[in-house]
């Protein structure tokens, strides 16, 4: 089972976009459900992103790539 | 040794800029962990640093310019919060706050974050006779954001933000910082991140007219005395919802 990592909806207001600054899984590594697996960065603010579940990452958006929220940014499988 | 979190010192602490740093992730953790849900920590360093986010390590450049600004007296170190290099001295001081924030209240957005911050220290501001001060950017300043605290439109204030979600619940917690300059020239701070700039290769040079100190509007002011009001203010403050939110 394949589950998606998003920019969560809720952590900014406005449809300002933002940038990841740091994966702090390499990709391929695994991890646990709430491990913090990334950082994206908005209006000098930086967020950090957790797993949402267990599972090894696949990450589909790198370091220094635009997201939205709501983007897919990896996905974790068993 | 900074004073804990849950006790929120209210006089200006003197630690490095390392131990300034990490007293400021222990105010999230403790956040985070549910120990306090508001705690603050002003505090001025007695080094200094250029201190900016880690992905600046990515630069192609960085590795030369870390040797160079070492060579300087400016070593450079990281933070937790977002922007572009700052420089860190006994001319700055800071004010961290960290608050729990609940997602779906209008307390959990980045705009709120940045008006707990800088509204009551425009207050404390007006309330030492600058009445001109209020929040925006800077163009030309170094780390310029929409949230500065700004006197006569040059920075005074450098603000920034991480969000970390509380364990175990869908509560926030938020570490909002702000980085003052109060002693020095602009003129001086601004010269050490340009260095920081040519040593990337990076062509963008910040303005020193885009910068104020707090000296410059208050020369007599005794900082010892002044500073735990600023941490009284920011503290007890609460932020007036905008009309329609």
């Amino acid at each position: 089972m394949s589950t998606a990592i998003t920019v969560p909806e809720d952590l900014w207001e406005g449809d300002n976009e933002g940038v990841i600054t740091a994966w702090l899984v390499n990709d391929g590594g695994q991890v646990s459900q709430g491990d913090l697996v990334a950082e994206v960065m908005v209006e000098k603010a930086q967020y950090e992103i957790e797993a949402p579940a267990d599972g090894r990452l696949t990450i589909t958006k790198q370091e220094d790539e635009v997201v939205e929220k709501g983007t897919t940014i990896a996905s974790l499988d068993d | 040794m900074i004073g804990r979190p849950e006790s929120t010192p209210m006089s200006l602490q003197r630690p490095s800029v390392e131990e300034g740093l990490a007293a400021e992730e222990a105010l999230l953790e403790a956040v985070c962990q549910g120990d306090t849900s508001l705690a603050g920590l002003a505090w001025s360093p007695t080094d200094r640093a250029l201190v900016m986010p880690r992905r600046h390590q990515r630069l192609a450049g960085f590795p030369d310019a870390r040797r160079r600004l070492a060579a300087m007296a400016w070593p450079i170190q990281f933070r937790a919060t977002g922007g572009t290099p700052v420089p860190q001295s006994p001319a700055v001081v800071n004010l961290a706050l960290a608050i729990r924030c609940r997602v779906g209240d209008s307390a959990a957005h980045l705009d709120w974050g940045y008006r707990r911050l800088g509204d009551p220290w425009c207050d404390w501001l007006a309330s030492l006779g600058v009445t001109s001060a209020d929040l925006g950017p800077a163009p030309g300043a170094y780390c310029d954001g929409r949230y500065n605290v700004r006197i006569a439109s040059r920075k005074l204030v450098g603000t920034a933000q991480r969000w970390r979600r509380v364990r175990g619940c869908r509560d926030m917690a938020l570490l909002v910082h702000g980085a003052m300059q109060v002693e020095d020239t602009p003129g001086e701070l601004v010269a050490v991140v340009n260095a920081f700039q040519a040593a990337i290769d990076d062509p963008l040079r910040f303005q020193a007219g885009s910068h104020i100190a707090l000296r410059d509007v208050l020369p007599d002011l005794q900082l010892e005395p002044a500073i735990p009001r600023l941490v009284a203010r920011v503290l007890a403050w609460h932020v007036v919802p905008e009309e329609g939110s």
